[in-house]
């Protein structure tokens, strides 16, 4: 009887602070949401902050229960170990990341029937509109490799699809890779950039596990997922792979410094190995 | 002393071990009844199959926990008998990276044969998955049963 005294309690206050931490931060946003944020990469008020960590705090035990849904961004392996043999970039360099920020806008989680096959740029559903825009270090993950981005307050049912799209920051770049790459005695440290904006149409998360699943007592995440490979391409598949045929490799920044790449027609994004339907921005 | 409760141990061990082999050798049930077989084929664009793919079922009334799972073969192709749930079965096909989520609604009638694929463009790989209703599996039920022993379901 005291224990469900006490879990109203923590209830009724999750309840409250979770829109009040949303209305702080869509008021610096010049937007409403009720997101909870957890990761920002420092774009956040310091009051907003202290209370989105105070409501997490408070609600940590209980937002399991309480029927949400986490964003996580990652670069999988990929962005926190590099490209390391046998998985070397398709030309045979090896890459160490240092930073890989990536900013992502128009997060939109969505109950789709039928279900959305990313066969287009259009989503016809239920829509759980998150939040934006969020700029992360994918190299800063958690051991499976994923940057939480938010936590939302969401209607029971599975969440099987999610609209994003990957945008310029303050900077004026949606994509930043620094690191150092090596191959035989060369080593050259390197900064990619891209300034393109590039909208995604995702299908179904695919893993090892389904995801999206929320209940009325337990929550359920969702993935968004950029594959680098695609973008340097992998020495350990097959020169005819359609993958390495479209990857720049690495070659082509050797020089070192600081290149500006197009987004235009590599597919990094991905919800786990789900495909997205990509249009140019 | 020491060596005579040994033996007493090893034979009562041997005769532990060999009691259940006796009770199957008697009781072997094995029952065949007409079902409808569903197809799995999974290629890419460029016609290669997705080989060796691994392949999770998931039922209607339970979407989030895999039901069954499989391998295709060579050819990509896979073939399963579902159970009796209506409503939306999903197929989650995977291989090196790269995966396909396919649905089908089973009613009271057959199967409808679905086709479904994902991924645009260079860079990434189509995939293309069939399901279609096979036809029926086993025409008659088969019991065998060694004379004289038990019913294993017994």
């Amino acid at each position: 009887m005291i224990l469900q005294r006490k879990q109203a309690f923590h209830s009724a206050v999750c309840r409250r602070m979770q829109p009040l931490v949303g209305a702080l931060d869509g008021w610096r946003k010049g937007r409403m949401t009720n997101a909870v944020v957890l990761h920002t990469e420092g774009k956040i008020l310091p009051m907003t902050r202290v209370f989105a960590l105070a409501t997490m705090a408070i609600c940590a035990s209980f937002s399991v229960h309480a029927g949400s849904l986490t964003l996580f961004a990652s670069g999988e392996d990929l962005a926190t170990e590099g490209f390391t043999a046998p998985q070397l970039t398709k030309d045979g360099w090896a890459l160490e990341f240092t930073r890989i920020t990536a900013t992502f806008d128009q997060i939109t989680a969505w109950q789709t029937d039928p279900p959305f096959m990313a066969d287009g740029p259009a989503i016809t559903g239920t829509a759980l509109l998150i939040a934006g825009p969020f700029t992360v270090d994918l190299t800063d993950a958690d051991e499976d490799d994923r940057v939480a981005l938010l936590r939302v307050e969401a209607a029971p049912g599975h969440y099987n699809a999610l609209s994003w799209a990957l945008v310029p920051d303050a900077d004026g770049f949606s994509l930043v890779l620094e690191g150092i790459a090596r191959k035989d005695v060369r080593e050259v440290p390197f900064t990619l950039r891209s300034a393109d904006s590039v909208a995604h149409a995702c299908s179904e998360y695919l893993g090892d596990t389904r995801k999206g699943f929320v209940t009325d007592t337990t929550g359920a995440d969702l993935e968004i997922t950029l594959h680098l490979d695609h973008l340097f391409g992998r020495a350990d598949k097959d020169d005819a792979d359609e993958m390495n045929l479209a990857a720049f490799g690495f070659e082509p920044f050797a020089a070192g410094g600081v290149h500006e790449f197009t987004l235009d027609g590599l597919h990094l994004g991905h919800v786990g190995e789900g495909h997205c339907h990509v249009s140019m921005l | 002393m020491s060596q005579c409760f040994r033996r007493v141990a090893a034979t009562a061990f041997a005769a532990g071990l060999c009691a259940p082999l006796s009770a199957f050798s008697h009781a072997a049930l094995i029952e065949a009844e007409t079902a409808q077989a569903i197809r799995l084929h999974a290629l890419y664009d460029t016609g290669e199959p997705m080989s060796h793919a691994q392949v999770i079922i998931y039922a209607p009334d339970d979407p989030s926990t895999p039901w069954g799972q499989g391998v295709t073969d060579r050819d990509g192709r896979l073939e399963f008998v579902l159970g009796n749930e209506p409503g939306r079965w999903s197929f989650q096909v995977r291989q090196s990276g790269h995966g396909a989520m396919v649905h089908m609604e089973i009613g009271a009638d057959a199967p409808v044969i679905m086709t479904a694929s994902s991924a645009q463009g260079w860079g990434q790989r189509l995939l293309m998955v069939a399901l279609v209703a096979w036809g029926a599996l086993g025409t008659a039920a088969f019991v065998y049963r060694r004379k004289g022993g038990r019913n294993a379901s017994a």
